[in-house]
């Protein structure tokens, strides 16, 4: 319905529902699940959405896809809307941790399962889709010991200080450095997630450190991404390491090319595939899980084509 | 109060700049490095030609706050013109300076026939030049930019980064300009007396169109150096760099109320802050500490500067 346009098209369909509704209803018969996306003109989102589509059509349900386009507001709505046409099973892409939080206490009083999925709400949905941002680091710093044979100095990139974000890939990067006692963290600062703030910083590190820094990690592609070009106008990237997680273009290009050593992968298709799934398991009365934690990837040269 | 002397302007901001870099330079050998202030002049070339352009309209007594979208909207265009084998490399350079100077030209219409405030203004230009730096880039960064422009921000000349030497030449003309143009010396009558100048036939409103529109003109510039050296046309870049170029220039003696300053000063400042932010990350001080430390130091050094005046 979403992407009919135009008076004659609206009218064909109102026609539809009104002659057909029933039968086509009857004849389709699989759940229909209303699903409120944070904004389809992130990357990301597409990504979530394109997976949906797929699965949906291939377990045979019916999805109604609304764009939230960043606004909590309107997401509640969406799912008041959804309530008021008793769809089977809401999707919720929330856009705020609090303020897309009635849209889940909405539907749980209608009765109504939901499904949060990338990210949190304050209030417990009925399951939740995602993955765990410490995981990321996780991973990224496990490359980097593995590397480096659980032997070198490191230095850290942080986030924007004080978001969710950093606060999870920090916890997640000093599980592995203190599970490695040979990885010495000599230095750590924000470059608040900016490729410009990073390379400087990283200019400011390479004075300090010079050669002595084995590896980077940026707790995001952007800021991996100055500290690879400020490693590079130094000519110091052979003997630095360099890692990111978000797998944006600009770093699987960089991957590609043998530049940057590795980035993590979001995997945003296992995310709404696995969203649409648990809903359908919730509605057909099959077992679930409360809690589904897609994995992250690990990108490096070797697997980087399957990425794009 | 007892000194009655009249001091050189900016010799307190001088002293405090040079006691600050011998206290880092004991406490850090690595920081009176060839190396390192080659990386100081560099780092502080982007901030330092945003200064000099925001120094124009601070005399004047305005205000732009539309600095940082506009390096990310020109930055934006730049890259856009900048992929291999497109353009001549000066393409993509007056295209994003043009741009600047379009936009900054806007402001200056709006804040003299407009008759509006600056800061409501160019908050106005702020917001709307951030959405169309996302919209020109679909809200992804403009990447695979060719090496003749990315060379503007890494290349160097004489041991000196390119990107400083384009500072240095703009804040030169900007000097003279200032100083000994007609012109010049009209932007000084309208931000001491706005009123004063418009009745000894200074044309106040022609005097700030071209204030503006060159404010707007260095922020292209900007915005071309910066995707140059980070190799991407960023939407979301340069948040917040109005403030570091605003501090930069009072730091420097520039009153907020416009009439008293100049560029020379505001180099001093914009020195001063990038001493401050190379120095620290030297240190490696925490993040929080940084922020504190910065604050203290911004309006210690102001504070220096006034009271060596008095």
């Amino acid at each position: 319905m979403k992407r009919s346009s135009g008076p004659v098209a609206a009218l064909a369909l109102a026609g539809c529902l009104l002659q057909a509704c029933s039968s086509s209803g009857s004849a389709k018969k699989g759940p229909v699940i209303g699903v409120s996306l944070l904004n389809v003109s992130n990357e990301f989102i597409v990504m979530i959405n394109q997976a949906m589509d797929a699965k949906a059509k291939e377990l045979g349900v019916q999805i109604i896809v609304n764009d939230a386009q960043r606004s909590a507001d309107r997401q509640v709505e969406q799912v008041e809307s959804f309530i008021a046409q008793k769809v089977d099973a809401i999707i919720l892409n929330p856009c705020e941790v609090e303020a897309s939080s009635p849209a889940v206490d909405k539907a749980i009083a209608a009765g109504i399962p939901i499904v949060n999925v990338n990210s949190e709400t304050r209030s417990t949905p009925t399951a939740f889709v995602g993955s765990r941002d410490e995981e990321a680091a996780r991973i990224a710093m496990e490359y980097i010991a593995k590397r480096l044979n659980g032997k070198g100095n490191v230095t850290m990139m942080q986030g924007f200080m004080g978001q969710a974000g950093q606060i999870k890939r920090d916890t997640g990067a000093r599980e592995v450095l203190a599970k490695n006692p040979g990885l010495k963290l000599i230095a750590q600062q924000t470059a608040e997630w900016d490729r410009a703030k990073a390379m400087s910083l990283m200019e400011n590190w390479i004075q300090s450190y010079g050669a002595r820094i084995n590896a980077v990690f940026a707790q995001n592609d952007e800021m991996a991404m100055g500290a690879l070009i400020a490693l590079e106008q130094a000519r110091l990237k052979d003997k630095v390491i360099v890692v990111g997680v978000d797998a944006i273009a600009d770093a699987l290009a960089a991957v590609r090319d043998g530049r940057l050593d590795a980035t993590v992968f979001q995997d945003a298709r296992g995310q709404g595939a696995a969203a649409v799934e648990t809903a359908v398991r919730i509605v057909r009365k099959q077992p679930y899980e409360k809690s589904v934690m897609i994995p992250f990837q690990l990108v490096t040269r070797d697997n980087v084509a399957q990425f794009h | 109060m007892t000194k009655t002397r009249k001091w050189p302007p900016q010799l307190g901001l001088a002293i405090a700049l040079a006691v600050l870099m011998a206290g880092l330079a004991a406490a850090r050998p690595g920081f009176i490095t060839l190396g390192n202030l080659v990386n100081l002049v560099r780092q502080i070339s982007i901030n330092g030609i945003l200064a000099v352009g925001v120094t124009y309209v601070l005399l004047t007594g305005g205000v732009d706050l539309s600095l940082g979208s506009l390096v990310a909207l020109t930055g934006v265009i730049a890259a856009t013109f900048a992929h291999p084998g497109e353009y001549a490399v000066v393409v993509p350079v007056s295209a994003g300076i043009a741009a600047g100077a379009l936009c900054g030209a806007i402001n200056g219409v709006l804040v003299t026939r407009g008759r509006m405030a600056p800061f409501v203004v160019t908050l106005g230009m702020m917001t709307s030049a951030r959405g169309l730096a996302l919209l020109a880039s679909g809200g992804r960064p403009v990447s695979n930019l060719s090496t003749a422009f990315t060379r503007i921000g890494s290349g160097d000349f004489a041991g000196i980064p390119a990107p400083t030497w384009i500072l240095l030449a703009v804040a030169a003309a900007s000097h003279v300009f200032l100083r000994n143009m007609r012109m010049g010396r009209h932007v000084y009558a309208v931000g001491g007396n706005e009123s004063a100048a418009r009745a000894s036939g200074v044309h106040v409103n022609k005097v700030k169109m071209v204030c503006y529109t060159v404010c707007g003109a260095m922020a292209g510039l900007a915005g071309v150096v910066l995707a140059s050296r980070i190799t991407t046309g960023q939407p979301n870049a340069g948040i917040g760099y109005e403030l570091d170029a605003i501090a930069a220039v009072v730091i420097g003696g520039t009153s907020l109320n416009g009439g008293t300053g100049g560029v020379s000063g505001t180099i001093l400042g914009a020195l001063l802050i990038g001493v401050i932010n190379n120095g620290l990350d030297l240190l490696n001080v925490s993040s929080y500490y940084q922020q504190v430390i910065k604050g203290v130091i911004i309006v210690g050094a102001v504070w220096l500067d006034r009271s060596k005046k008095s």
